[in-house]
């Protein structure tokens, strides 16, 4: 029983509900500051390519990288380290203004409400997803120069602070269907839009758990190749450090985020980081690469490293310690 | 990715994986238990695994009383079975908690030591050459359904409060109106080319169609009894037009395929009034608040517009009273014109009972306290009523207040009727501006404020020096008409007299 249009303010058309949803998504991204990013440039219609993620191999941010500590040669995956580190899976695409994206596991559908572009390739077309550095920590690592991120087409990823499965969606994007992703997050309303990403993407495995208690989602989880660590807690290193050595496979790889005025306030933010990487040399976990989120996030950094890297080498147990 | 919590004894280890069951695996080499850091080794490869353990028996058991250390009734009865084979043995716990609870029901000594988790971590890495009989695949579809189903219980999910079959329920019910329609009107023109007067005489689409089901081909009109389907001076009527109708003869078989139609126009029908109580069902299950508020049809609309009702909780009030009416609204932003004053809320009842004056303040008052309830029901956790009806109540207060604001005078003593404006017709009219027509530079009539009083006074001192000058003028020209007539008055006299 539909009365007539007349005064419906002119039969408002129900196809102009769309223009109301994008705008208001664009605007939260303008929200916290110069939120350029890959949302800016993109019209239809212009012409973009996409290229795989490639940068130079020699740089001179902080970190370990680059260091030979254990006369290796800092060749640690094999991949044949200086010259030009590629990230598999992940891409730039260039335009009129440059994106990060990662190919979309479900092709036409968008998560968070993000540019998707879609680039001929032959007579099929494949379909990317623009990463904003601005929301997601590890987009801004990428963009920040990172060596090695590690997550790579096939591999399985351990995400622990997963929230609303943002960041949870590129990466599973980029272990593509033979990886999995277990997002473990554990608060309720962030819970219920992971589980929406998760029935759509099958390789996502989620978890409404405490990260603190691994033992209570042991059932779950086989043994992972990468642990992803976004959980801004004071504890955060022993949080990681137990679920390393619950499910970290030996030479594993973890990354973590540390979020300075989260772990101390007070102190600045270099000691911070200092003190957390001397908690994870305690637990077993060598870090690698330290890398600040500087034009993105302030006093941010994010902490690459191995586990049990004696393994790597072909030891028997870790080095003795030096007196 | 498939896994349970292992409980470990020294000779025998209990494997347990959830979404299949418990493992029990026997461990084979005891010496290498002691040395634990080297023990990761020992699971390199799923050959040397397989020496260090194999497996005994697979069975199943409850997820959730794992994830909380209690104990099980399958997982209970199958250590009972391990305590009756082996009772000497020591069992070995991922969780301290599930051990205790182990030690006190069933007197098996549990330990639970780094040792321990380091053999669960080589049994988890090589759980696959492990565990023989089960692909991969389906392991990682089986761990998959268990997290999700986990999760969902964690997150109180229950399938009663799924928005998606309000919009699925009320598209479905646009569509069905559509189809109605259109097989209405397609069967009032066929049967109209053998009957064409029954057309004009039944209105009602329903009673035209169970009609003709019933009669078929006009002639049977005057034999049949339609007495339970159109009222009397209706049948009447049809009789009496049936005789004289100018309509064509049809064959039997054209008079079924009609026949098919209607019964297929009568059971949409049906199913559409059954579409409509399982609607308002399943609004008053989901959100009771916004149904009491604005009516189950336009709150189905409002959320299928929106797409969920999480993402209408999310709009403001300004944008729930727009909803629907986003056409309008972007025209008239591009052109500065006024804004229209509601979507989809004009057809709340609310609304409707009010004058034409007051509905868009009646729709801004509707929309604010709505998109209240609507946050309530989206995110609150109880399910009652009450909030939507104070809400309403308020609401229907504003609009007494209103509708009496027209009758009574608010100051004063109160009693006395307020008076009404004389009614001027405020109708627009455009009228031609010439000024367009030259091309002539011509001064801006628009003035700055400073200059006004100034340009003011200048204007009054020139019309009153015109004036003074045309008045001058005037008395000048009086003046010689005076003289001219005196002047010539004289002469005329003298002429005449002459």
């Amino acid at each position: 029983p539909r009365g007539g249009g007349g005064a419906r303010g002119g039969g408002g058309a129900r196809g102009g509900g769309g223009a109301r949803g994008g705008p208001r998504g664009r605007g939260r991204g303008r929200g916290g500051g110069a939120r350029g990013g890959a949302r800016a440039g993109f019209k239809g219609g212009k012409k973009v390519t996409v290229e795989p993620h490639r940068h130079e191999g020699n740089w001179d941010g902080l970190g370990y990288t680059g260091r030979d500590w254990d006369g290796l040669g800092g060749d640690w995956d094999g991949l044949g380290g200086t010259g030009g580190c590629p990230l598999p899976g992940v891409f730039i695409c260039r335009g009129r203004e440059d994106a990060l994206v990662t190919r979309n596991l479900v092709p036409g559908e968008s998560v968070y409400g993000e540019k998707r572009i879609s680039v001929e390739d032959g007579d099929t077309s494949v379909e990317y997803r623009a990463w904003n550095p601005f929301r997601s920590k590890l987009a801004a690592a990428i963009l920040g120069g990172i060596d090695q991120i590690h997550i790579r087409p096939g591999a399985k990823v351990l995400y622990l602070g997963a929230a609303s499965g943002t960041t949870v969606s590129h990466v599973s994007d980029i272990v593509g269907q033979d990886g999995v992703v277990y997002a473990v997050e554990f608060s309720h309303r962030s819970g219920r839009d992971l589980l929406n990403v998760a029935k759509k993407r099958t390789n996502v495995v989620p978890v409404i758990e405490d990260a603190r208690h691994p033992h209570k989602y042991r059932m779950l989880i086989g043994m992972v190749d990468v642990i992803f660590a976004d959980v801004a807690q004071p504890d955060q290193t022993r949080i990681v450090a137990l679920n390393a050595h619950h499910f970290l496979r030996c030479g594993g790889h973890f990354l973590i985020s540390i979020k300075a005025n989260c772990i101390d306030s007070t102190a600045p933010a270099e000691a911070v980081f200092a003190g957390e990487v001397k908690k994870m040399t305690a637990e077993r976990m060598k870090p690698q690469e330290q890398l600040t989120l500087e034009p993105y996030e302030r006093d941010h950094a994010v902490v690459v490293g191995v586990y049990r890297y004696w393994v790597v080498l072909g030891c028997t147990g870790p080095p003795p310690k030096e007196k | 990715m498939y896994i349970g919590s292992k409980s470990v004894s020294v000779n025998l280890v209990l494997f347990k994986i959830v979404c299949c069951g418990f493992f029990p695996l026997q461990v084979l080499n005891e010496k290498k238990l002691q040395e634990v850091d080297s023990l990761w080794k020992e699971f390199e490869t799923p050959e040397k695994g397989k020496e260090t353990a194999f497996l005994v028996f697979l069975f199943y058991t409850a997820s959730t009383a794992l994830v909380e250390g209690k104990l099980s009734k399958n997982l209970k009865k199958i250590l009972k079975k391990i305590v009756a084979k082996d009772a000497h043995e020591q069992l070995a716990v991922a969780d301290a908690k599930l051990g205790g609870v182990i030690k006190e029901k069933l007197n098996l000594s549990c330990i639970h030591s780094p040792m321990v988790t380091e053999l669960m971590r080589g049994i988890r890495s090589q759980i696959e050459g492990l565990i023989t009989g089960l692909p991969s695949r389906e392991m990682a579809a089986m761990c998959l359904g268990l997290a999700h189903s986990l999760s969902r219980y964690k997150l109180k999910f229950s399938p009663d409060k799924v928005d998606t079959m309000i919009i699925q329920a009320i598209s479905l019910l646009d569509d069905l109106d559509k189809e109605l329609n259109n097989y209405i009107m397609r069967c009032r023109e066929w049967y109209g080319w053998h009957f064409p007067e029954l057309g004009k005489i039944i209105t009602d689409n329903l009673m035209y169609c169970k009609c003709v089901r019933k009669v078929g081909d006009r002639s049977n009109f005057a034999s049949s009894d339609v007495s339970d389907i159109l009222p009397e001076e209706l049948e009447e009527d049809v009789k009496a037009a049936a005789e004289i109708s100018m309509g064509t003869e049809v064959s039997e078989e054209d008079i079924n395929n009609i026949i098919h139609l209607c019964d297929q126009v009568i059971e949409i029908s049906e199913y559409r009034t059954q579409l409509y109580d399982y609607l308002k069902n399943r609004m008053m299950a989901i959100a009771p608040n916004l149904t009491v508020m604005v009516g189950e049809l336009v709150g189905a609309r409002l959320i299928a517009h929106a797409g969920s009702l999480l993402n209408l909780a999310k709009h403001p009030a300004s944008t729930v009273q727009l909803l629907g009416a986003e056409k309008a609204l972007f025209r008239a932003l591009k052109t500065k014109r006024d804004t229209p004053k509601f979507g989809l809320i004009y057809h709340a009842s609310l609304v409707g009972q009010s004058n034409t004056k007051n509905k868009g303040k009646i729709s801004r008052m509707l929309a604010a306290k709505t998109a209240l309830t609507i946050r309530y029901d989206a995110l609150g956790e109880n399910t009652s009523a009450e909030m939507g009806a104070e809400n309403r109540l308020k609401v229907e207060t504003r609009l007494r207040l209103l509708e009496e604001r027209g009758i009574r005078r608010i100051s004063g003593t109160g009693k006395a009727l307020a008076k009404t404006d004389k009614y001027q017709n405020k109708s627009e009219v455009k009228v031609y501006d010439p000024s367009g027509d030259s091309t002539l530079p011509v001064v801006s009539k628009k003035r700055k404020i400073q200059e006004v009083d100034e340009q003011d006074t200048e204007v009054a001192v020139k019309a009153k020096k015109f004036k003074a000058e045309m008045k001058g003028w005037l008395l000048y020209l009086c003046c010689c008409h005076v003289i001219v007539c005196i002047v010539s008055v004289p002469q005329l006299v003298l002429l005449c007299l002459t």
